[in-house]
């Protein structure tokens, strides 16, 4: 196991390495002067000079990607070129919120999820497990944004249960639980739709085992059966897939966090980009691939040391 | 096994704690008291700094929370200005001089003393060498007569000062003991204040205004405002019509929804229409060089469709770079009008057939929209129009000589730009000096130039506004724009509230009250 780990981690070291100059290049990449942009039409000569100056514009691009990855590996993210305020204190501030939001959608995801490709799995071709199928291939279709949208339509407009914007009060858990219910029902219900039918394929495979056979010869009681043995072992291959959904749900959180007008990293990086506010951009992208990196690795660390086969195979 | 669902329980806990966690480590728990108002702003204040600000909430703030010397005030259709709060009198004495006498019993928060006049001078003197410093190129100095009295004084004769430097944020005066103690300069934070509201900012969320209580001076209508950070305008209106805001900038479709169906105890209030709309062309391209071509091209676009077509009929037409309201503003048109046969007979006396044009515009939805209408209306005389959107960064940069050579590649484009009130700012642009920076239609004329000269010094309203009528004679006889329009910066309300603005859209908070 811990040889596993330490090849595990040398990898997550190697794809973080890797991704670090192709994100600098994608930023270079952008058309228009960044100072410019970030200024608007009408800066000075000399104030666009001065925060080219501070986004380190006015050197060779090598050595802006030096400069990058050298603060990068002292932990300094380096300065918003507004407001002076360190990168890492600003994604502080939002990384918080993010993670909630990834959490409770996934959260809430997993709960019903999960469930139900059980039980569509012990009734195979019911009409339960049609109606299941149905309802999963249907949220998975539905692109998160417009959910987002829907929901904030349907529960905050027209019926006004829930609120429509922000993150809460600050201090009062009531009010931001109240915040967190419509963007994390929007980035989570196609996540439902994706376990209930991994859990299903995996349930069908494992239910026809030897073992699930001889447990239900010994008598033992279904929901035993189902949940005490044949979903321990289904479940591995859907702890990937929870693990690289936590990815895909940083992502998602952009459009949620834009529509809900929630603080977090996926917002942020979106104003910096159209800002052109690089180093908010550099660091905040560097954070999020390192979490991604993270939360894979976890995923991958917890099937090793369930299943021993896996150790073997990287 | 026992593992597997140990495991699986112990991660759901961590997840949900994280969660938690992340919702309940701010330490601040601040509840709305008495009365609030709750508005929205577009991003967080970066710089309140009025010598580095960048934007709009920056300026609503410093409204709140610094003194001026002079604020905006409308009469009918017109603006004007008139002495702040703050001061007991602000007079022109003569072209260059303007006399100013603080309130007395004004004091700075902290341990930071009273206003005086010595922090104006401080003040407006830094501003020449801040980011803003444009508004500020006419100011010699500040005499500072006693604690309370002062007198701008003025290197030339600047007509616009007070409406345009004064009233408008790079006229906020700031502490300076407090100021010089932060070392010269601040960003997110006030290091004092001197004005009704205190000020306090949660990043990505709000900017929090409440009143001070030691504040002599008129009491606002609102004990608290909350400004909600929502980036997106189409978020921010659903938000106000869910019910979570009292007031809402709001944009062209939603202010065309608005006026077809008013909904029930909403208000419109039109906050200032100063931005301005056209085609430019770029007169030194090969296909352009000819004027008759260009006069053809202005004849040959309905500016009627296009504002019907694109902007739902909630703009004004425009006949000119003066805004409504504004000196100088123009009824009508003096060298076009719609009219397809006159296109057409132009280009046939240019000799001109089978024009191919490529139309440049921000890829924003009315600005696209509005680009096919052209695109219509220039097929309709024979000239083949490839519709470009462009990304706000390459799209600032099309016409400047600074960014390469892409301006030779120029033909037409959609352009627009905000102004302030008053009409110099407008006319700033086309002058020879701006020939490949901003004035990328690229004439140039002497008369203009010297005009734009008088009209700046210029002190009689009546002969600037003859100045202004001019200039933009002289701009549309070149055949280089097609006036399109100007777009109102517009607020939704709840009728039991009257929404104070300035005519550039900002909020003044402290002149919100009720209907």
């Amino acid at each position: 196991m811990l040889i596993y780990l330490v090849k595990r981690l040398g990898l997550s070291v190697a794809v973080i390495v890797a991704v670090i100059p192709v994100l600098f290049s994608l930023l270079h990449l952008i058309p228009g002067d960044p100072a410019t942009v970030a200024l608007g039409p009408r800066a000075t000569p000399e104030t666009i000079a001065r925060y080219a100056a501070k986004m380190h514009l006015d050197e060779p691009v090598w050595r802006q990607f030096l400069i990058y990855v050298g603060n990068a590996l002292t932990g300094d993210l380096g300065v918003d070129v507004f407001s002076d305020r360190p990168v890492t204190t600003i994604i502080g501030e939002r990384l918080g919120f993010t993670l909630a939001l990834v959490c409770a959608g996934m959260g809430w995801a997993v709960v019903l999820g999960i469930p139900l490709g059980c039980l569509a799995a012990v009734r195979p071709n019911s009409w339960l497990d049609r109606i299941t199928g149905i309802l999963s291939v249907g949220t998975i279709a539905l692109p998160s944004f417009l959910v987002s949208i829907w929901a904030l339509l349907i529960f905050a407009l027209h019926l006004r249960w829930l609120p429509a914007i922000g993150a809460g009060e600050p201090g009062d858990l009531g009010d931001q639980l109240s915040h967190l219910v419509l963007p994390a029902f929007a980035i989570g219900l196609s996540w439902v739709g994706y376990l209930a039918r991994m859990i299903r394929a995996s349930m069908l495979e494992v239910m026809g085992e030897n073992y699930i056979r001889s447990a239900r010869a010994f008598g033992l009681r279904p929901r035993r059966v189902v949940y005490g043995y044949a979903l321990r072992v289904a479940i591995l291959p859907t702890i990937t897939l929870i693990g690289m959904g936590f990815g895909g749900l940083i992502s998602a959180t952009v459009f949620a966090e834009i529509i809900f007008a929630r603080p977090g990293i996926g917002k942020l990086i979106f104003d910096a980009v159209m800002a052109r506010n690089f180093p908010i951009v550099q660091g905040a992208v560097l954070v999020a691939t390192g979490l991604y990196i993270l939360v894979v690795l976890i995923s991958d660390i917890l099937i090793a040391w369930f299943d021993p086969r896996v150790r073997e195979a990287l | 096994m026992a593992q597997i669902g140990t495991t699986r329980r112990r991660f759901l806990a961590s997840t949900a704690a994280v969660g938690a966690l992340a919702m309940t480590t701010s330490p601040r728990a601040a509840f709305a008291q008495g009365r609030v108002l709750r508005l929205r702003q577009d991003a967080d204040n970066d710089i309140l700094d009025p010598a580095y600000m960048t934007g709009a909430g920056e300026i609503e703030a410093q409204m709140a929370c610094l003194p001026f010397l002079a604020e905006y005030v409308r009469d009918g259709d017109s603006l004007g200005w008139q002495p702040s709060p703050y001061v007991k009198k602000l007079e022109q004495r003569d072209p260059t001089h303007i006399d100013f006498e603080l309130v007395d019993g004004l004091t700075w928060t902290g341990d930071n003393g009273a206003v005086t006049a010595a922090d104006v001078k401080f003040s407006f003197e830094r501003m020449k060498t801040g980011d803003w410093s444009g508004y500020f190129d006419a100011l010699d100095h500040v005499e500072v007569t006693d604690d309370l009295n002062g007198t701008i004084v003025l290197n030339q004769p600047f007509a616009p000062f007070i409406m345009v430097t004064l009233c408008h944020g790079p006229g906020a005066v700031v502490c300076e003991k407090a100021v010089t103690a932060a070392g010269g300069k601040f960003t997110t934070e006030f290091p004092a204040v001197c004005g009704p509201y205190l000020y306090e900012a949660i990043p990505g969320q709000k900017v929090i205004f409440t009143l001070r209580p030691d504040w002599p001076g008129p009491k606002p209508a609102f004990d608290r405002v909350e400004c909600n950070v929502i980036g997106e305008t189409k978020a921010a209106e659903l938000a106000f019509e869910a019910g979570e805001l009292d007031c809402t900038a709001i944009g062209t479709d939603t202010l065309a929804r608005y006026t077809k169906a008013p909904p029930d105890d909403v208000t419109i209030t039109v906050a200032g229409e100063l931005q301005y709309m056209w085609l430019g062309m770029n007169t030194q391209h090969p296909k352009l060089q000819d004027k008759t071509v260009r006069r053809a091209i202005q004849h040959a676009i309905d500016v009627d469709s296009i504002i019907a077509g694109a902007f739902s009929g909630t703009v004004t037409k425009s006949n000119g770079i003066i805004c409504p309201g504004l000196i100088g503003h123009r009824d009508d048109t003096k060298y076009y009008h719609y009219d397809p046969q006159k296109a057409r007979d132009l280009l046939a006396e240019a000799g001109v057939s089978g024009l191919e044009l490529t139309l440049r515009t921000l890829n924003w939805q009315e600005r696209v929209l509005a680009a096919q209408i052209i695109q219509a209306n220039l097929a309709a005389v024979g000239i083949k129009v490839t519709v470009l959107p462009v990304d706000s960064g390459p799209f600032w940069e099309m016409g400047s000589e600074a960014a390469g050579d892409q301006w030779k590649d120029l033909e037409i484009w959609l352009m627009r730009f905000g102004t302030t009130p008053d009409p110099y700012e407008a006319t700033q642009w086309f002058v020879s000096s701006q020939v490949g920076v901003w004035n990328w239609e690229r004439w140039s004329d002497p008369e203009y130039d010297r005009l734009y000269k008088e009209g700046i010094a210029e002190i009689d309203d009546a002969k600037r506004r003859d100045i202004y009528l001019r200039m933009q004679d002289i701009m549309e006889e070149t055949g280089a724009y097609v006036w399109i329009d100007h777009e109102p910066e517009v607020y939704a309300h709840t009728d039991t509230l009257i929404a104070e603005t300035t005519p550039a859209g900002d909020q003044v908070h402290r002149r919100f009250k009720d209907a």
